[in-house]
């Protein structure tokens, strides 16, 4: 039987829409589950956080969302192996749940995507991120080429990694940094990164390679006509650039 | 009644009406006693300009507003133009424009935030999904990092990134200008559009026979907050008013309305199945079957005058009175007054007419599965009274009738017949006060002149301000904001079906000539629709100006609305929706420059042949197309043609970049096409290697003022044409159609190259200038105000 995905929506959340439709178009079997139906959600085979602004980001983002009686059944399930991708606001949940980077006890966060820097302010710009690990290293990526570039837009106001400098040496040196920002001819330094953040650091994975957290969003970048000044092939509408990273997602669920 | 007219001034003001002493006497006269305190709040919101439109209306009605593609016109709460067809269903895209001036001056972050919220209900309330806002800014000299203005501009911008972003719409397009004549009054527009099949419309009215339906308030609950909105927004800002004032400004809650956004689109599919079928088993009402949603339901947005003005206008629209008891309205604080709770402008509410059958599901979905009290305090949707077939506006409160008169009466339209002096037409006004341009002997001060034009806060780069909004959430976007002229999406999910959105309005012409101005903006908004491949179809105008009681002040306003009817009429694009907000001066007296401000909307039937501004070929076929001079008096004939000719080049797929000169330079315009590629820059314009004669010719110029040439006012467009070249030769063929190419009206811009810079001809032989500080100078105007 085919795997069965579920978006979940909390109150706040913002990007549902595009995010079924993209899983949709890759091919993946993707339902919506709204907070008030949560009650379905052990059913699924593997779930989506999509962004947004959760519980209105009180606290700090994620912060609230990660306590929600729908993030019981999502870490059962990430315990139980079942792969989940967190985008944006649904990266930040899976940090204050404590999935990932996953090495300290569940919802007590080891680790932050919080306020830009140096200006701590929302900032909406298209970016490339590169992939850091080997793509065998998380099911999520497993289908990526070494070193994929993938576009995506950041749109955010707390996405800069932070944790302590002991923190972030584990996360480098056990394989957590899935991707790094970049520019568009792969290359990494400092001026790629939009927000501060540590590592360069886009997207963190779990020990177990099952749970991806990516700040910026390769569903807004996703189609051609999306970049329609450098599309792939004749037909505006077919999936292409950030589309990478859901058909490896797909085929990890295959 | 009885009273002294010195009296009765002193009692209205008492009780905190603005109505003067004519209109008190009018009231008082009709009801045959004198009005209660919830009724006198009542029509001094109805009556105010903003509700009423009482000094304006006759003279909109000079605006075209028909047109083949139009679905709902003027009068609702948005207009409605035909997109195209997508599997045999029409779409329609809803558009509303709405100023939020006042607050914005007084509380600039809510009061930006509330004017995005406000203009996201007015889309929704016709069944649509809401695709995209915009907004067209105007604030004071904000050069002074210690100023209030500096402060204006700050805050409204993050007011309205914190609204639009959290709702999840992304900010398309938009414009900005910095002007001294807005220190005391900034200008906040905001569009907003949406998408919706032209048979699931809901109608601001209440439904044909829908006497004895339910009236259904959904949203935060009632608060002391935004009382006396509506008539505040109709008088002058003075300073020592200003705590007052504030209280008139409404609080937004931008995460509630993410959720009653999103419950609403639920109603509307609950409504569409509930439809079928009633179809499919004949139920019926007492007057017929339903046929399609608006039959099922009203639904409007609550704005001015709070539940009494909503519920009085959607009930008056269909005939009918309405019975409301405010006893059922959900509050935040126990014992408001009821002219508070009738009158107040909480924001994030909407107003449902629905059949009592219908009625308890709307309320469970809103209630129960979008968890409305949960979300916000006491938030929800509630029952709080009836349509009635008396044309009565019936108010309860605590047992007792505070408010009944004839509806009509209520919501009926008033004119003020108001003199005033029309503004002299200028004949030849040369360019706009804040030209810099000089004649320049040699071709290094060119440089330096492009580098002063680039820094000027007009004219520099307004990413460091968009960066702040979410210009792309939904996933739709095909050209983003900043990239092209207009923002353009894909509003329908597997459509090649696109819309574009473009604003323009630029208070320097405003300055000179109001009426021209108006011209100035319609054609401007049109030409960037256009640069991005979309067939104009559609426009809507907010008209920002100074006080109507001020003769000359009024006379701008005409005079603005005669030049957006005239170039609406000449380029026959119908006004589908619009906004006049008057009383933009400060105490002193002071009005702002006349600012007619205009979206355009356009639609493109494949979303492959969009162009942005960014050159797409290292080495770039490129035209200008247009004329020199700028605010020129328009032939609208040439102007008809040239468009023709680039509607349909586009559609043949021949251009796959262009870019709107706009009074500025060609080389200035051609240097910002080259920026599009940010600080990585792949260009060189090689002046060197230019056709001056051809190039001057046309200008109009002597040979001696060369290199001014490339730096003075110009109008129209910059285009790069597709290889291969066969490709050109086919747009050149096809151009030369057009009786445009006889009046010289284009010109070859063939000296783009790889490379980077400035290649100049000196004395010595040439010289290649990098582009890297002149990119810097480009962009950090707005970076220090918006970091």
């Amino acid at each position: 039987m085919k795997a069965r995905v579920a978006v979940l929506i909390f109150p706040g959340t913002n990007s549902e829409a595009e995010t079924l439709r993209i899983l949709r178009d890759v091919g993946v079997h993707a339902e919506l589950v709204h907070w008030s139906r949560g009650e379905t959600l052990p059913q699924y085979d593997a779930y989506v956080l999509p962004g947004g602004f959760a519980y209105e980001d009180r606290i700090r983002a994620g912060a609230i969302p990660a306590h929600d009686r729908m993030m019981d059944d999502v870490i059962t399930g990430a315990q139980k192996g079942k792969l989940v991708l967190g985008i944006c606001n649904g990266a930040q949940i899976l940090l204050e749940a404590g999935l990932v980077p996953g090495t300290g006890p569940i919802r007590r966060p080891t680790a932050a995507f919080t306020h830009n820097a140096p200006v701590p302010h929302f900032i909406c710009k298209h970016v490339y991120v590169k992939l850091a690990i080997e793509p065998a290293r998380c099911a999520i990526t497993a289908a990526l080429e070494k070193n994929t570039l993938i576009p995506t837009w950041a749109a955010h106001g707390q996405g800069r990694l932070a944790a302590t400098a002991a923190h972030l040496d584990e996360i480098g040196a056990g394989g957590h940094l899935a991707f790094v920002y970049a520019h568009a001819d792969g290359t990494t330094d400092t001026s790629a990164t939009p927000n501060g953040s540590a590592l360069g650091c886009a997207a963190l994975t779990n020990r177990e390679g099952n749970v991806l957290a990516i700040m910026p969003h390769p569903e807004r970048d996703a189609w051609n006509f999306n970049h329609a000044d450098h599309r792939e092939g004749d037909d505006i509408l077919v999936p292409s650039g950030g589309a990478a990273l859901f058909r490896s997602f797909a085929r990890a669920l295959a | 009644m009885g009273l002294s007219d010195d009296d009765l001034r002193v009692a209205a003001m008492r009780a905190g009406s603005t109505l003067r002493v004519d209109e008190l006497r009018r009231i008082a006269q009709q009801f045959g006693r004198d009005p209660s305190l919830v009724e006198l709040h009542a029509f001094d919101a109805q009556w105010s300009e903003h509700c009423s439109y009482k000094s304006s209306r006759h003279h909109l009605q000079k605006l075209p507003t028909t047109g083949e593609r139009v679905v709902v016109g003027v009068g609702e709460d948005a207009g409605i133009v035909h997109l195209g067809e997508h599997n045999g269903e029409r779409y329609g895209i809803v558009v509303a424009h709405e100023s939020h001036n006042h607050p914005s001056q007084v509380v600039p972050f809510e009061g930006a935030a509330t004017g995005v919220g406000g203009i996201v209900r007015d889309v929704l309330c016709m069944g649509a999904e809401v695709i995209a806002v915009a907004d067209a800014l105007r604030f004071g000299n904000a050069a002074n990092p210690e100023s209030h203005q500096r402060y204006v501009a700050q805050t409204v911008v993050d007011g309205i990134s914190a609204y639009g972003n959290a709702i999840g719409v992304p900010n398309i397009t938009g414009d900005v200008y910095f002007h001294d004549g807005f220190d005391d009054n900034c200008l906040v527009n905001v569009i907003a559009l949406g998408i919706v099949k032209e048979n699931e419309i809901i109608h601001s009215a209440a439904p044909k026979g829908s006497a004895g339906w339910d009236i259904v308030l959904v949203g935060k609950a009632t608060d002391p907050s935004g009382f006396g909105g509506a008539s505040f927004s109709s008088v002058t800002l003075a300073a020592e008013d200003e705590d007052a004032n504030k209280g008139a400004v409404q609080v937004p809650d931008p995460f509630l309305k993410n959720v009653l956004m999103r419950a609403s689109y639920r109603v509307f599919a609950y409504l569409r199945e509930r439809l079928d079928e009633m179809k499919k088993n004949g139920t019926s009402f007492e007057k017929g079957v339903p046929e399609v949603i608006g039959d099922l339901a009203g639904f409007k947005d609550l704005g001015a005058g709070g539940i009494m003005g909503c519920s009085a206008e959607i009930c008056s629209a269909g005939g009918y009175g309405a019975d409301i008891n405010l006893d059922n309205v959900n509050v935040a604080v126990p014992n408001l007054p009821p002219e508070i709770i009738a009158i107040g402008e909480t924001q994030e509410r909407l107003i449902w007419v629905l059949p009592p059958e219908i009625t308890p599901d709307v309320l469970r979905i809103y209630n129960e599965e979008f968890t409305l009290p949960e979300v916000a305090y006491n938030a929800r949707a509630a029952v709080i009274g009836t349509v009635t077939e008396a044309p009565h506006y019936v108010l309860h409160h605590a047992g007792e009738v505070v408010m009944d008169v004839d509806i009509e009466f209520l919501t009926g339209s008033i004119k003020d017949e108001l003199p005033f002096v029309m503004p002299a037409p200028s004949e030849d006004l040369g360019e706009p006060a804040h030209n810099p341009y000089k004649p320049a002997p040699d071709w290094r001060r060119v440089e330096k002149l492009l580098e002063t034009e680039l820094s000027n806060p007009d004219s520099c780069s307004r990413e460091p301000l968009y960066r702040h909004y979410d210009t792309v959430v939904r996933g739709a976007t095909v050209v983003a904001r900043g990239a092209g002229e207009a923002g353009v999406l894909a509003p329908i999910p597997g459509s090649k079906l696109g819309v574009a959105l473009a604003v323009s309005g630029n208070p320097r012409y405003g300055e000179i000539d109001p009426s021209r101005a108006g011209e100035f903006a319609v054609v401007e908004a049109v030409r960037k629709v256009i640069a991005v491949g979309a067939r104009p179809i559609a426009l809507t105008d907010c008209l920002n100006f100074g006080n109507p009681k001020n003769p000359e002040q009024y006379g701008q306003f005409i005079a603005g609305i005669d030049g957006l009817a005239d170039a609406a009429r000449e380029l026959a694009i119908p006004f589908v929706s619009g906004n006049v907000s008057l009383y933009n001066e400060s105490s002193s007296g002071a009005a702002i420059p006349a600012s007619p401000i205009i979206a355009c909307i356009g639609a493109i039937d494949d979303i492959t042949n969009v162009a942005t501004r960014r050159l797409r070929e290292q080495n770039p076929h490129l035209i200008f197309l247009g004329s020199h001079g700028s605010f020129r008096r328009i032939d609208y004939e040439i102007e008809r043609n040239m468009q023709a000719l680039l509607i349909e080049a586009f559609q043949r797929g021949l251009i796959i970049a262009a870019c709107v000169v706009n009074g500025d330079g060609i080389l200035e315009a051609l240097t910002k096409m080259i920026f599009k590629d940010g600080s990585r820059i792949r260009h060189e314009v090689d002046l060197t290697d230019c056709n001056h004669e051809d190039l001057l010719e046309n200008a109009g110029r002597t040979a001696e003022l060369e290199s001014d040439y490339f730096l003075a006012a110009a109008e129209g467009w910059i285009l790069e044409i597709a290889d291969p070249s066969e490709t050109y030769r086919e747009f050149i063929e096809f151009a030369e159609h057009y009786m445009i190419l006889a009046e010289r009206d284009w010109i070859n811009l063939n000296f783009v190259h790889e490379g980077n810079g400035l290649r100049i001809p000196v004395p010595e032989g040439e010289e290649l200038r990098p582009f890297d500080h002149l990119y810097e100078a480009w962009m950090k105007p707005l970076a220090e105000i918006y970091p």
